[in-house]
Order: structure tokens, then sequence, then C-alpha cells
């Protein structure tokens, strides 16, 4: 068979399949929404915990709440370093080409390594701080098993069951990332 | 399922320039994916092997081409825009799922299927057949044959893939071979 009659065949068996999901137009519209909104809550819940800290700090000029104060603002700007470390770039590089945005995958896969580590010291910090704050406030009125802490643990042992799972599959994803770019 | 023919797609083709009078970018948005709606799809599918995991990718190649096309200064003509974009979302896609596996079979949809339905099943499984061979190319081989399927010249390819345009020829070689071997193999 001529070389260029093969292509044109293969052309025409490869455009006659034509798939274009239905409502595409209205699933863009609400993912677009659903990343606004994700943005919004993120954003009112430093609000909501850097706030009144401040105001409190504010009102109550004593030593520990301003130690509170500025330490929670410290951890929440920390905490946005490692979200946007974590989601830099998901949308924006779109339109560089595949051997670029390989290379930025790559990248940035690395980073999200990294803060992977940086979150499990930020935990550490964050939860020593606050325990020893809120013992340091209280009193020794709140036991170590008392509801709160409870929580608290739960909240720490999900956090550190999550944190390797996360990063063997980020492992995986720059190992198959760096297969791929051999293969560009 | 909207459907979409030659005339749709060549009556909205546009210069690049066209996309800086962003007037509408709704309006843009809604062209450029009638337009190119049927080749985002077969491109989807190329790196999927299932209609929901094509429809997600293809989805993704949607939001993403919304987010970046106010960022579109017409430095590169709108296809080789529109296939970055979509190759780059495909590859993000194929890191974060598992490996493809070309034994499960797509339903794929045929867009002009013929009036005899004996013809049409056969032209229906010649077209599968073609996009079954495809998705087990290597993923190199696999773009630079998806965007020359798509009418896409050697520079364009290059853009998209920022490469050379002689390793594009190279490569090009190469897929046509392995995608011969592949169709004989499935005789």
């Amino acid at each position: 068979m001529n070389v260029d009659l093969e292509l044109e065949s293969w052309r025409q068996q490869w455009q006659s399949v034509s798939v274009v999901p239905p409502d595409l137009r209205k699933r863009v519209d609400r993912q677009s929404r659903f990343l606004k909104i994700a943005l919004i809550l993120d954003t009112l819940v430093t609000v909501g915990i850097g706030g009144p800290v401040a105001v409190w700090a504010f009102t109550s000029p004593q030593t520990d709440i301003i130690l509170l104060a500025v330490v929670t603002w410290i951890l929440t700007a920390a905490a946005w370093a490692f979200r946007l470390r974590v989601t830099r770039g998901n949308w924006a590089p779109a339109s560089l080409n595949t051997r670029a945005f390989v290379d930025f995958l790559i990248g940035r896969c690395r980073s999200q390594l990294a803060a992977i580590k940086f979150g499990a010291v930020l935990f550490i910090v964050n939860l020593t701080f606050c325990t020893a704050w809120v013992y340091h406030h209280t009193g020794p009125h709140l036991g170590l098993f008392s509801w709160p802490m409870n929580i608290v643990w739960a909240v720490t042992v999900a956090f550190y069951l999550f944190l390797p799972w996360w990063n063997r599959r980020k492992k995986a994803e720059l190992a198959r990332l760096v297969s791929l770019r051999e293969q560009l | 399922m909207k459907s979409f023919t030659a005339t749709d797609v060549l009556l909205s083709q546009p210069e690049a320039s066209d996309l800086l009078n962003r007037e509408a970018p709704a309006r843009e948005f809604d062209r450029l994916l009638a337009a190119n709606g049927p080749a985002l799809g077969r491109l989807a599918a190329s790196y999927t092997n299932t209609s929901s995991d094509r429809d997600d990718l293809f989805q993704e190649i949607a939001i993403a081409l919304w987010q970046a096309l106010p960022r579109f200064r017409g430095e590169c003509s709108e296809r080789t825009f529109l296939f970055r974009i979509a190759h780059n979302r495909g590859i993000a896609f194929l890191v974060r799922r598992r490996p493809l596996n070309s034994d499960v079979s797509d339903d794929l949809e045929i867009r002009d299927p013929a009036p005899n339905p004996e013809t049409g099943l056969l032209q229906e499984q010649s077209a599968q057949r073609v996009a079954a061979a495809i998705r087990r190319l290597p993923v190199g081989y696999r773009q630079v044959i998806t965007l020359m399927l798509e009418e896409l010249g050697y520079g364009e390819i290059a853009d998209v893939l920022g490469i050379s345009e002689s390793n594009v020829g190279a490569r090009l070689t190469r897929a046509r071979q392995m995608l011969r071997e592949l169709l004989e193999e499935q005789k």
C-alpha cells in the first residue's frame, strides 16, 4: 500500500470517531465555581481563626495572648505557603509545550515531596505550641485524654497516616513523570 | 450528544489575532469547543481506555482551556494553543491514573455511520482497531501520530510538543511502523 494512502486511510478511520460529552459547558462552569468556593472557604478559615485571635490580642494585650496571636499568624502563613506549593500552577502553565510542561510537573512534584516534610514538621510545631499554650492558660484542668484533646489526637493520627500515603503516591508520580520524560 | 460537521469546523476557524479581541470570552470558549470538540475528544480518548475516564479528561481539558484562554496572546496558532493544553492535561491525567490497559475496550461513537448497517459496523470496528492500536503506542509516538491524524503540519506538531521538526519526522516514521505492526497483530 502506498504510504500516503495508508496515512489517509488511518486518518479517515481516526476522524470518524466523535466523542463530545454532553453539557460540557455546564460542567466547566460548575467546576470553576467549585474552585472559587474552595478559595473563598480557605480565606474564610484563615480570617475566622486569625481574626479573633488578633482582636483578642489587641483588646487584652497580655504576653501569652500576643504570643498566641503572633504564632497563630506565623503558622497560618506557613500553612498557606504549604498549600500554595502543593497546588501551584494547577492550571496556569496549561499552554506550555509538552516537554516544558513535563519538566514543570516534575519540578512541582519534587516541591510537593519537600512540602510533605515541611507539613509534618509544621503540624508538630503547631500541636506542641497549642497544647502547651492551652495547658499553660487553663491549668491542669484539661486532661490529656479529655474529649477536646481526644479530637486533637484523632486529627493527629489521621494526619500522620495520610502523610506517608501521600508521600508514596507522590514518589510514584515522580517516577512515572521521569520515565515519561525519557519517552518524550 | 452534540455532533459537528466539517462545515461547522471550517466556518469557525479564525485567525489567532481574533482571539485578542475578547468582548465575549464565554462565546469564544464555546466557539473553540464547537470547532475543535471532536478533535479534543479523540485526543482525550487516546490517553484513556474507558468512556468515563475520557469524559473526565475532556472536562479537565475544557476547564484548562477556560482558565488559559484569557492569557492567550496569539504567540502561536490557535490550534497549537488548543492541542498543547489538551496534550498537557492528557499527560497530567496519565501520571495520576493507573497505566493504560489496552485490553479494556472503549465505546467509541462513529460520526457518520454508513447507511448500510453492515458497512457501518465494519467502519466502526476498523475505527476502533486504529484507536486501540494508537493507545498502545508509547506516549511520545502516540502524540505525534494523533497530531498528524488531526492534520497538523510538522512545524505545528514541533510547536505543540517542544521538539524539533526533524525529531517529529523521525518519531512519525517509527510511530507509523509500530502502528502498522500493531494493526497487523490485530488481524
